[in-house]
C-alpha cells in the first residue's frame, strides 16, 4: 500500500526570521477589532437601531410633556391632579431631562451589543482565530473593549444630541424649549454617551467571563435593568439597603447623566466614578482571567 | 522548527499529553499521526498557545509562540476549521486577520486565491461546506507566509481533488524549507505526504523516526510462499512464533520468519517452492502494529465471516 514514498526535498533553502515592522502593534490590533465590528451586518442594525429606538423615546417623552403642560393650563382638571408648575415635577424641569430619556432601553440594547460582540467570539470559534493571531490575547479583548466602549459612546452621544433637537420642536408648542447651554444640559448630552461606554465595558466583561451570549445578556441585563427594580421593592426592609444600592451600576449611571442632583444623592462626577469603578475592575478581571484560560 | 520537550496537558487526573519531547525539523514534511483522542491536536493547540501547558514547554523558532513579534509570520496554523464567525464572509475574516499585523489586502487576495477560494470569498462563511472551511482555513495560515505551517486533519471534508492539492501544498512548502507539521489519523495519506513521521497514542510519544524506517522497522516479515506441501513447511517452522494464513492450498502467507529461512527450512524438508515473495508491509500495518496497544477507544470485529479463505477454484 506505501507504494509511492514522495522524495526528500532537492533542496533547502532555510528562510530568514521576519525582519521588524511586520508584528502586532495596538494600533493594528485596534484596526482588526474594527473590521470585525462593521463587517458583520446584524451588528450594524443592532448600532443603528439602537439610536433610532434612543430618539424615538426621547420623542414620545417630550410629547407626554406637552401633554402634561397643557393639562396645567386646562381648568376642567382637578387641581389634585395637575402637575407641579415648578420645581423637579414641574413639565420645564422634567423636560431638560429628555436629551438622556432614551437611555432606558438604549442601555439593554448597548449591553446586549457588547455581549454578543465578545460572546459569538466563543459561540462561532472565532476567538481562536483571534487568539492565534494575538496570542498575547489581552491586547485583543483590550482593542475589542475600546471599540465597543467608543461605538457605545458615539450612539450614546448621538442619540442624546438628536434627541435634544427633536425634543425642542415638539417642546415648543408649550414653550418648554430650553438651549444646550442652560446649566447641566450638554453634560448631560455627553455623559448619556460616556454611561453607555461604560455599561458596553461592563457588559463586554461579562461576556468574556460567561463566554456564552445568553448567559452573558441575562447576567447583564439583569445588572441594569432587574437589579434595580429589586432593590426598589425590599429598600424598606433595611436602612442600609438604599445606601449600598446608590452603588450599584444602574443607580450611580443614573446619578452620572441626571441634569440635576438631589443633596443627599450621589453628584454627576460621583456616579461616574462609581460607574467607571465597577467598568474598571470588571475589565481587568476578565482580561486576567481570559489570559489564564485555555481558548 | 518546533521543539517540544516534556510537554504535558492534564485534565483533572487525565493526562491528554503525557511530558511528550520531539522536535519538527524544516525542510520536510513531518506527520503527526495517532488515533482520535490521541493528543494530536491538543499539542498543536498547545504549540501556538491556545492551550496552556500543564508541564514541559514548547518552542516554535526558538521561542514560546506567544512572544514572537509576529506570531502569523512565524507560524501558521489550521486547527480548526470552524474558527470563523459565521455571519462573516471569508474575505472580511482574512482581513480582520492579515490587519492585525500589517499584512496588505493584496495578501489577502493572494491566499484567496492560492487556496481557490475566488467564487465565494465575499459569501457568509456559514453557508460554506466542510472543504470550503478547510480551504479557508488553510488561506488563512498562509496570510503571514509562515516559516512554519501547522495543520491539523487538513485533508478532512475535502474532494479528491482538494486532496491531492493540500499534498502538493504541504510538499511544496517543504521544498522551500519551511517546516511542515500535518497531523492525520489516516496513515494512508501520511504514506503520500509525509517525510518524517511522529506517532502518538494515549498521550505518548510511540515512535518518532523517518516514515521509511517505520514501515521497514515495525512490520514483522511477512512472506507469500507457493509449494506444493505447505502444510509440511508449517509444521517445521511451528517451533519459530509463526503465524500463517491458508489462502490456496498450495498458496500460505508466513509472518514471522523472513523468507531466506523459509528457503532453508524448504530444502531441508524437501518441500518444492515455486513462489517466494517478501511482502512489504504497509504503513497501514506498521500504524496499527504501533497503536495496537495505546488506542483509547477500541472497535471490535464483527463475528468472523470467511475468516480462512476458502480455497478458490483453480487458477
Amino acid at each position: 500500500m506505501a507504494t509511492s514514498i514522495s522524495p526528500a526535498p532537492a533542496q533547502q533553502r532555510p528562510r530568514q526570521p521576519s525582519t521588524t515592522g511586520s508584528g502586532v502593534t495596538f494600533g493594528r490590533v485596534l484596526r482588526s477589532e474594527w473590521i470585525k465590528v462593521t463587517t458583520v451586518p446584524s451588528t450594524v442594525i443592532l448600532i443603528a437601531s439602537t439610536v433610532v429606538v434612543m430618539v424615538g423615546l426621547a420623542a414620545l417623552f417630550a410629547w407626554s410633556l406637552t401633554i402634561m403642560a397643557q393639562s396645567i393650563n386646562d381648568p376642567s382638571v382637578p387641581a389634585e391632579f395637575q402637575a407641579p408648575t415648578e420645581g423637579p415635577g414641574s413639565a420645564a424641569f422634567q423636560a431638560l431631562t429628555t436629551p438622556s430619556s432614551g437611555l432606558v432601553f438604549g442601555q439593554l440594547l448597548i449591553a446586549s451589543l457588547a455581549v454578543v460582540l465578545i460572546a459569538s467570539e466563543w459561540a462561532t470559534g472565532m476567538i481562536r482565530s483571534t487568539m492565534v493571531a494575538v496570542p498575547k490575547r489581552t491586547p485583543a479583548l483590550l482593542a475589542k473593549a475600546v471599540i465597543v466602549a467608543v461605538v457605545a459612546f458615539l450612539v450614546g452621544f448621538a442619540s442624546a444630541f438628536l434627541s435634544y433637537l427633536i425634543a425642542q420642536l415638539i417642546l415648543q408648542s408649550e414653550n418648554l424649549d430650553f438651549a444646550l447651554t442652560e446649566d447641566g444640559v450638554f453634560a448631560s448630552v455627553i455623559n448619556t454617551g460616556t454611561f453607555l461606554a461604560l455599561v458596553a465595558v461592563i457588559s463586554m466583561s461579562i461576556g468574556i467571563l460567561l463566554r456564552n451570549t445568553a448567559g452573558g445578556v441575562v447576567t447583564a441585563v439583569g445588572i441594569f435593568f432587574v437589579l434595580p427594580i429589586i432593590v426598589q421593592l425590599i429598600s424598606g426592609l433595611a436602612d442600609w439597603i438604599p445606601d449600598a444600592a446608590r452603588f450599584l451600576p444602574a443607580d450611580a449611571g443614573t446619578q452620572m447623566v441626571a441634569v440635576t442632583t438631589a443633596d443627599e444623592a450621589l453628584t454627576q462626577w460621583e456616579g461616574g466614578l462609581v460607574m467607571g469603578a465597577w467598568a474598571l475592575v470588571l475589565l481587568v478581571v476578565a482580561l486576567i482571567t481570559a489570559k489564564k484560560r485555555d481558548v | 522548527m518546533i521543539e517540544a520537550q516534556a510537554l504535558s496537558k492534564r485534565y483533572g487526573a487525565k493526562a491528554a499529553v503525557d511530558a511528550v519531547s520531539f522536535t519538527v525539523h524544516p525542510g520536510k514534511v513531518t506527520g503527526f499521526l495517532g488515533p482520535n483522542g490521541a493528543g494530536k491536536s491538543t499539542t498543536m493547540r498547545m504549540i501556538v498557545g491556545l492551550d496552556l501547558p500543564s508541564g514541559g514547554r514548547v518552542t516554535v523558532n526558538g521561542r514560546p509562540y506567544a512572544q514572537h513579534r509576529a506570531p502569523l509570520r512565524e507560524v501558521g496554523a489550521l486547527l480548526d476549521a470552524k474558527a470563523v464567525h459565521t455571519k462573516r464572509s471569508a474575505y472580511n475574516h482574512l482581513r480582520a486577520m492579515a490587519a492585525t499585523h500589517g499584512i496588505p489586502n493584496s495578501r489577502v487576495k493572494e491566499v484567496i486565491e492560492l487556496t481557490g477560494l475566488g467564487p465565494v470569498a465575499k459569501k457568509r462563511v456559514g453557508g460554506f461546506s466542510l472543504g470550503m472551511g478547510q480551504r479557508l482555513g488553510i488561506a488563512a495560515a498562509l496570510l503571514g507566509d509562515p516559516h512554519t505551517v501547522i495543520l491539523d486533519e487538513p485533508v478532512n471534508g475535502l474532494d479528491p481533488e482538494g486532496v491531492q492539492w493540500v499534498r502538493h501544498l504541504a510538499r511544496g512548502l517543504a521544498s522551500e524549507g519551511r517546516t511542515v507539521f500535518l497531523s492525520s489519523h489516516l496513515m494512508s495519506e501520511m504514506a503520500l505526504t509525509a517525510d518524517h513521521l511522529i506517532v502518538i497514542g494515549r498521550g505518548r510519544i510511540i515512535a518518532d523516526a523517518p516514515i521509511q524506517s517505520i514501515i521497514d522497522g515495525q512490520g514483522r516479515a511477512r512472506v507469500r510462499v507457493r509449494a506444493d506441501r505447505p502444510q509440511d513447511l508449517l509444521g517445521s517452522l511451528a517451533g519459530e512464533g509463526v503465524t500463517s494464513q491458508v489462502l490456496e492450498p498450495e498458496l500460505i502467507e508466513i509472518t514471522g520468519v523472513d523468507a531466506r529461512r523459509i528457503a532453508e527450512v524448504a530444502l531441508r524438508e524437501r518441500v518444492l517452492v515455486y513462489e517466494l515473495t517478501p511482502l512489504q508491509v504497509s504503513l497501514e500495518d506498521a500504524y496499527m502494529q504501533l497503536t495496537q496497544t495505546e488506542v483509547e477507544y477500541h472497535s471490535h470485529d464483527l463475528p468472523a465471516v470467511g475468516q480462512t479463505t476458502a480455497p478458490v477454484e483453480g487458477r
